[in-house]
This record gives structure tokens, sequence and C-alpha cells, in this order.
């Protein structure tokens, strides 16, 4: 994918990486992060970035207009530099949920395992707070969950490659956007359980495999379409609660990250 | 649970004929104006003709399946009164608050081989019917599920 594209800084990007080809390491290395960020109770841990698109209010999340993709583009930034601050080099992976792998097994074991190496895995399930609970408290019959759950369809009903590529082919970012939102929507409503519902969905850490796939798609429709104009208000338009502008989330190697399939690294002369 | 259907009333559908210069159309949506999301979540399966369509109609051609749109919902009001009202006029020119969460959205189904398929096999105004499908959550969905404003069939050449 980069190959098209000229990196603004000489400082070694970061690399998503398909959930599906991560190395042991990296799958450890990332487990390590989540359970880091789990207990931390301030602007820093886990409950404070899910908190941000859904409970508890005010709820952040950008859907339905053109800033769902520059916003959760933000979002996932500012997650990934919490995670990476617990673990150096650690990067968000993409779960390609249009995939041989995915029609044919569904959530990637690296998710739907409960356990790993006889510790809980923390990419399966993670504790909702009590403040998100109390609020969702108010509309629900039944106690609101005390952890993320979910109840997947059939692996077959995920979006196919072929529906990805009829999103990709959108001839400008309005119509792609719209596309991509529903194909978005479309995994939420999938994967059932709390993930699909905006006040619980960011706590499954699913959520940002998943979302690291639609910014993914957007990277490679943007690399498709490099002379796709965009408004300059909208460009100027803030992301709330985000120091960030539509602007500020355009370019992904100004935000230090790629997309690759694998990294492999090994030692250099020093 | 049984949740609302929707079953339109028939929709001329456009032929060469209609067009200026004779030439078919080479897209043509389905745009759902003024989508609810303000509820639980949900998929809503689109058929033609097919009224009977429920949550058990195979999602096939010969079912009338022509595709789906997908609802994220906010899931309920979690504010205290009148956080989710939506208000009736968009902001004034000074009024730099982002529009409501909860403002309804558009939704389309791309249907273009769908509806020259219905030409030809079976013609005439065409009957849309959605089927909302929830998803198994913490949220129990509501009968009346599925709200909108109107339905268009939109032509591009």
């Amino acid at each position: 994918m980069p190959q098209t594209s000229t990196s603004r800084t000489a400082i070694a990007l970061h690399h998503r990486k398909s959930v599906g080809r991560l190395t042991d390491r990296q799958l450890s290395d990332l487990r390590e992060a989540y359970r880091a960020v789990l207990p931390i109770q301030d602007e820093r841990g886990y409950n404070h970035h899910a908190g941000i698109h859904g409970l508890p209010l005010p709820i952040y999340c950008k859907h339905g207009d053109l800033l769902f993709l520059p916003w959760h583009r933000a979002y996932l930034y500012f997650f990934e530099l919490a995670l990476r601050d617990q673990v150096p080099d650690v990067s968000l992976p993409w779960w390609n949920w249009a995939s041989r792998a995915a029609h044919a097994s569904g959530i990637p074991r690296a998710y739907a395992a409960e356990q790993v190496g006889g510790q809980d895995n923390p990419l399966y399930s993670v504790p909702v707070p009590e403040i998100a609970r109390q609020q969702g408290s108010r509309l629900l019959a039944d106690e609101p969950p005390t952890e993320t759950f979910r109840r997947p369809r059939q692996p077959a009903d995920l979006p196919s490659a072929e529906d990805v590529e009829a999103a990709l082919g959108a001839p400008n970012f309005v119509d792609f956007s719209n596309r991509m939102e529903g194909l978005h929507n479309w995994v939420h409503v999938w994967i059932g359980g709390t993930t699909a519902e905006v006040p619980w969905a960011a706590y499954d850490p699913l959520f940002w495999a998943h979302h690291a796939m639609v910014d993914r798609l957007w990277r490679v429709w943007q690399l498709r379409n490099p002379e796709a104009n965009l408004d300059g208000g909208f460009l100027r338009q803030a992301l709330p609660p985000f120091d960030m502008t539509v602007e500020d989330t355009l370019d992904v190697t100004g935000l230090g990250y790629e997309y690759a399939s694998t990294t492999q690294a090994v030692g250099g002369t020093s | 649970m049984s949740l609302n259907h929707y079953i339109s009333d028939p929709i001329p559908v456009p032929t060469p004929d209609d067009a200026e210069d004779g030439t078919d159309f080479s897209r043509a949506d389905l745009e759902f104006y003024g989508v609810d999301h303000s509820g639980s979540s949900f998929e809503a399966r689109v058929f033609f003709d097919n009224p009977d369509a429920d949550e058990t109609t195979p999602r096939q051609e010969d079912s009338g399946y022509v595709g789906s749109f997908y609802i994220f919902g906010h899931g309920g009001c979690f504010g205290d009164i009148g956080h989710c009202d939506i208000p009736a006029e968009p902001n004034g020119p000074f009024d730099r608050r982002p529009p409501h969460p909860l403002t309804p959205q558009k939704r389309t189904v791309v249907v273009t081989e769908a509806i020259k398929q219905f030409r030809e096999t079976a013609g005439g105004d065409l009957t849309v019917t959605v089927v909302p499908v929830a998803s198994e959550s913490p949220i129990d969905a509501e009968d009346e599920l599925f709200s909108f404003e109107r339905l268009a069939l939109i032509t591009y050449d």
C-alpha cells in the first residue's frame, strides 16, 4: 500500500497489521498493552477512551454524517497512543471481516478465545464501568451488562470482498463515506451483544480492530483517489473532544502510522 | 420478537421509453429518508414484490430480496428529560453547535440490476417490503423499531 505515498517524517512509522497475521510476540504485546490500560482509572485508561464513544454521557461519536471517518480516525489515534504509552511499538491491528478466514470462522481467534496461557484474554471481554451501567440502566428492563459480550451471526453473513470493492469503487468522498458507514453498521449488527449498541460498543476490544479495518479501507480509498477534493469548510471542522480538525486526519503518515499486512524486523548493525 | 414491517405503496418503475434519449439508467438507488436511529440496532432487509416477507424469508433473489441496510442504533435516551428531543428547525446561522445526534438519517440500497430484472420478469409498479431484524443485544427492540419518513426510487443516466 505505501508505495504510492510519501511519508512526511523520517521517523519510522508504526504499522497496523492484520490481526490474523500478527506474530506471537506482536499479539502478546497487544494483550499486555490492554492489560495495562484496563485498570487505569484516569484519562490514560481504557474506560476513559471507550467511554468517549458511548456512555457515560456525553456521547461524542459521529455517525450518519461525513465526520464519521475523520472522527473515528482521530479516536483510534489517541487510543493507540494510550496503548503505546504502556507497551512501546504496539499498534492496533485490523480485523479483515471480509476475508476468507472471517467468512469461515467469524471473529478471529485472538479475540474469540476466553483464555490464553491460563489467563483471561483481555481481547475477549472487559468489564463495563459502573457509571456506564448506571446511565444505561435508565432504559433497560434487565440489569445492564457488567462486562462486554458478543452474539455473532453466521460467518457467511459478514460483508464480502465484493461488498468492500463496491465501496472502494465510490467515485467521491461523500459516496465512499456513506457506503463505508453502511458496511461498518453491518459488522456492528453482525457482532451483536454490547458491540451492537452505541452506548457500550467501544468497550469491546474487538471494536478497535473493526474500526481499524474501516480506517484502513478509507486509507486504501484515499490512495486510489489522490485527487479527491474536500470542501474547505469541511476540512476545518473540529472533531470534539479531540484537538483535531478533519484536515488533521487526512494523512495517516502525518499521524505516524501506515497499514501493512505483516511486518517482520531484525536488528541492524548497531 | 416480531417487529414492524413496512410495505410501500406501488412505485412506478422507469423504462427506457421514459428517458429523453431512449437510453436506460446506469444506476438505481432506493433511498430511505428520515430513518430513525434512536433505538436499538437492526438490519433492514429489502424485498421487491413480496409483502409476505418476514424474518424467515431467505435472502435470495427468488424471494425478491434485493439487499439490506443496517442501523447502528443510539440505544435510547440516557439523558434527562429533553436530552433527546430533536429540534424542529436546523441550527441558526450563529449557532455553531453540531446537529442533534439523533437527527434522522438517510440510507441507500443500490438496486440497479434488481430493478432491471423486475421490469423483465414482473413489470408494472413495484412494491417494496422492508423487514427489520434486530440485533441480539442488551437493549430490547421495540415493536416500532423501523421508522422513516419517505422512500424514493432514484435512477441515474
